[in-house]
């Protein structure tokens, strides 16, 4: 039986050995990097060696090696040789290149034997003929649209030389510009005609948009030469604008703010009817400015309106306001109510409460309807002018009244009564209210003036006068005997109420009824007769024994109290007695002392007592002889002056 | 009568008011300066575009004092009073302006608080009791304008003559201070725009900008 042996196979020891130990172990040098062999293999290559044979075909080459092949080493070496032997070639031929060209540099530098010249550059190829033809293209490309152009723009000119009455559409946009506040959105042309730069707050806008008129126009060019049309109003032949302008439908039409002031209750549902009345319908061909100045009133007069239905809604009267529609109803003064109305009419079949008979003309207010116009222009001139601050620093905005607030102290009610201002509904009413009490106190002046002819009464209205607020100056005189006697006293016509100053300084407040300023009147006239009396009997030489302006005895007078007055003769033997009572007028009595005869009788016996004065006897004032009062007292004055 | 009842003093609604935001205590500012050759043509744009000007534009001749006073912080109080010279019935005003913020570039404008009151002319005297030193005096004379909230002054500054007629005062420099502000509660940020836009209508005329008073070579506010 055989038994296999062991065998061992050790693989041969490819590194070099470096040391054997003197116990016979061997140290083996480390086997060399794939880098360091590389490095190796390089380093065998031998530059220095110049064989004739590297200068000859390659295949020469590869047969060195039988002539090298002498010992193993070298044998062993003759590949890599072999490998590297193309790389060493190639790094020796660019050598000498290099050293070529240096040379070449270094001979051209001295540039005595050899001279560097620009080799001259090739030019590009040129194609005339095809740029000609490009540019050409191109030049008759624009050519063709200048060209096209130009018919265009002689084609519009003859037209517009055809017809030069129609008005250029940029001349009437530029004309309208000047006037309007316009702006390009878009394509299209929208203006504003709304009052919002002059101060406006109200919320509906004022658009309007500009177009070009022109099927329109080259219809009505084409229907022109024809007299007109059946449907169009006689107008004047105008040539029709280039420009038209849209209006939004709230706004077309013609809208005016109506005023009324009514004095019984009874009127109202009349007025009412009134109100909705139709103004002449909008006329389709009206020029721009007049369409947009219509529409801008129309806006004007919806603002005003708006304003004062919120005004009225707010403000707490005795008697609530109303608003019912487009109208609001105030109470002025007892009896009396003010009617404001928004009248609004045309604006393509928008007109409101159907047809109504048109309101009177004349029924309405002018006076106070413009008041309206310009509260309403007052508000928005307030809204953009505030005052400027000084020192400049200051903030925009306060008053001066607010600026000086702070510093002077101004208290808790100072403040508040800064704040306070009155709404334009307020102020309309309160001029509606002067305007009634003006109304009534004419009307008072005028009837008296017409019943009382003797002393005569004589107005003068202050020409100058503010909305709430006028003055007359009444004067009394007896014709005749304007020297002697003049009694005057002035009215201040308030809203609510009228304050009269006398002549002798009494100031009288009077409340809006006008009886009473009819009582204070007649009263007047009767003092005034008792006065001018005095004066004359004082001019006359009589003597003046007492006065009552206020007489207590004789029948109780409606209004007032009489007044009287006693005067004596020069000589003493007569005696006048003047009652005037604001009812009755004026009654007149005398008195002889002594009388020329007398008879002696039981209780008189003896004619001394006479002189103290006999009854008094009324003289039947009617029957005098004489103009008015005080030429029939001149004349019984002068009757019974004795001269004896 | 009730005592219970306490009492509301001016400082709570002060409070109140300061708390509901309705105090315009914010300066929104643009400076800029012209020189006087140029102030004529700055002067028509703007009266072609702000309000109001068919009157004219509104002058104003201001002299303005700036106190300090030095408290705890390093930093000296500062407080302005102005007055109007052409308006001597006008109050005088007491004002405090805080320290600017210029922000960064998406903010459009300055932005400082500004307090100011009502007072008469014994302020001066006042502050000075309290202890505030005036620090320096200058004149302001020139034209305001008013667009929309926007305040626009464009005026020169004159040097305070010591013991001279107001008349006779020697311009500071040869140019004028154009200025755009609004005062405008807290938080009120969209005005800057508003400003901004402003000031780009009158770029070629005056550069209407954020001043940093620190990166200018001379020291102190105008």
């Amino acid at each position: 039986m055989a038994y296999s042996v062991n065998i061992s196979v050790e693989a041969p020891i490819e590194s070099q050995i470096q040391e054997i130990t003197y116990d016979g172990q061997e140290i083996y040098q480390a086997p060399l990097s794939m880098s360091e062999n590389l490095a190796k293999m390089a380093q065998k290559i031998d530059f220095a060696r110049v064989s004739p044979d590297t200068f000859k075909s390659e295949p020469m080459e590869t047969d060195k090696p039988d002539d090298d092949a002498q010992s193993k080493d070298s044998a062993a070496f003759q590949a890599p040789q072999c490998l590297w032997d193309s790389v060493r070639s190639k790094l020796r031929n660019s050598l000498t290149e290099l050293c070529v060209l240096q040379d070449v540099l270094t001979i051209a530098k001295e540039k005595r034997y050899m001279v560097l010249d620009p080799v001259p550059q090739e030019v590009p190829e040129q194609k005339p003929m095809a740029q000609i033809y490009a540019r050409k293209k191109a030049l008759s490309g624009a050519a063709s649209v200048l060209l096209s152009a130009a018919e265009r723009l002689r084609t519009s000119q003859t037209e517009m030389a055809r017809n030069r009455t129609t008005p250029d559409f940029h001349i009437e946009l530029l004309r309208l510009r000047q006037n309007w506040r316009l702006k390009k959105v878009s394509n299209a042309i929208i203006g504003d005609l709304s009052y919002r730069t002059a101060g406006s707050k109200f919320s509906q806008m004022g658009m309007f948009e500009v177009t070009k008129a022109e099927d329109d126009a080259s219809t009505s060019q084409a229907s022109s030469p024809p007299p007109s049309p059946g449907l169009g109003p006689p107008m004047p032949p105008k040539p029709p604008s280039a420009l038209r302008v849209t209006v939004p439908s709230e706004l077309q039409g013609v809208a005016y703010i109506m005023v009324l002031c009514r004095k019984d209750q009874e009127d109202l549902s009349v007025s009412a009817n009134l109100l909705g009345s139709s103004a002449p319908s909008a006329n389709p061909d009206v020029h721009w400015q007049q369409k947009l100045e219509a529409a801008q009133n129309v806006l004007f007069c919806k603002e005003l309106f708006n304003q004062l239905a919120k005004e009225a809604v707010q403000l707490q009267g005795p008697i609530p306001h109303m608003v019912v529609g487009n109208q609001i109803m105030a109470t002025v003064l007892p009896g009396i109510q003010l009617i404001i109305g928004l009248c609004h009419s045309g604006g393509g079949g928008e007109s409101k409460r159907g047809i109504a008979p048109p309101p009177p003309k004349g029924d309405h207010d002018h006076v106070l309807e413009h008041s309206l116009h310009q509260l309403l222009r007052e508000v928005h001139h307030k809204n953009t002018h505030h005052p400027f601050p000084h020192p400049s620093s200051g903030p925009l905005g306060p008053s001066k009244r607010r600026a000086l607030a702070g510093p002077t102290a101004a208290d808790r009610y100072q403040l508040l009564e800064m704040t306070k201002s009155k709404t334009m509904l307020e102020e309309m009413i309160e001029q509606t209210q002067h305007f009634f009490m003006r109304l009534r106190a004419e009307y008072v002046l005028d009837t008296i003036a017409k019943e009382v002819k003797d002393p005569l009464i004589v107005s003068h209205w202050n020409a100058l006068n503010s909305p709430t607020q006028s003055c007359v100056k009444i004067t009394i005189i007896t014709h005749g005997y304007e020297v002697i006697g003049k009694s005057s006293l002035i009215v201040h016509v308030g809203q609510k109420s009228m304050k009269c100053v006398c002549r002798d300084g009494k100031v009288m407040h009077l409340s809006y009824e006008p009886q009473e300023l009819r009582d204070l009147i007649f009263c007047q006239i009767h003092q005034h007769q008792i006065n001018s009396v005095q004066a004359l009997g004082r001019c006359m030489g009589w003597q003046h024994l007492a006065n009552s302006p206020h007489l207590g005895i004789g029948p109780v007078e409606p209004l007032g109290n009489a007044s009287s007055c006693i005067l004596a003769s020069p000589m003493g033997d007569r005696i006048i007695a003047i009652r005037c009572a604001p009812q009755a007028g004026p009654q007149v009595f005398i008195a002889h002392s002594p009388r020329k005869d007398f008879f002696s009788g039981q209780l008189v016996k003896e004619r001394k007592w006479e002189n103290l004065g006999g009854p008094f006897k009324e003289v039947r004032w009617d029957k005098m002889e004489g103009k008015n009062f005080l030429n029939k007292m001149e004349l019984l004055m002068a009757s019974l002056t004795s001269n004896s | 009568m009730d005592w219970g009842q306490p009492v509301n003093t001016a400082m709570d609604s002060l409070t109140a008011a300061l708390k509901s935001n309705i105090i315009p205590n914010q300066e929104y500012l643009l400076q800029g300066s012209v020189l006087d050759a140029a102030v004529e043509v700055l002067l028509h744009r703007l009266r072609g575009l702000c309000d109001n000007v068919d009157s004219g534009p509104e002058t104003f001749h201001d002299h303005e004092m700036c106190f300090s006073i030095r408290g705890t912080s390093p930093q000296p109080l500062l407080l302005r009073v102005r007055r109007a010279l052409d308006y001597q019935d006008m109050p005088w005003q007491l004002r405090y302006i805080g320290q600017s913020e210029l922000g960064d570039k998406s903010r459009p404008t300055i932005v400082r608080s500004s307090i100011d009151v009502g007072c008469n002319a014994t302020v001066v005297e006042f502050l000075t009791e309290l202890g505030c030193r005036m620090d320096f005096e200058y004149i302001l004379r020139g034209y305001m304008f008013r667009k929309g909230r926007m305040k626009i002054t464009v005026s020169k500054i004159f040097k305070m003559g010591q013991g001279k007629p107001p008349e006779s005062v020697e311009p500071m420099s040869q140019s004028y201070l154009v200025e755009l502000s609004v005062l405008a509660p807290n938080g009120q940020d969209a005005i800057g725009e508003d400003m901004k836009n402003f000031a780009e209508q009158l770029r070629p005329l005056v550069q209407l900008d954020k001043i940093d008073y620190k990166r200018l070579p001379v020291t102190g506010p105008p």
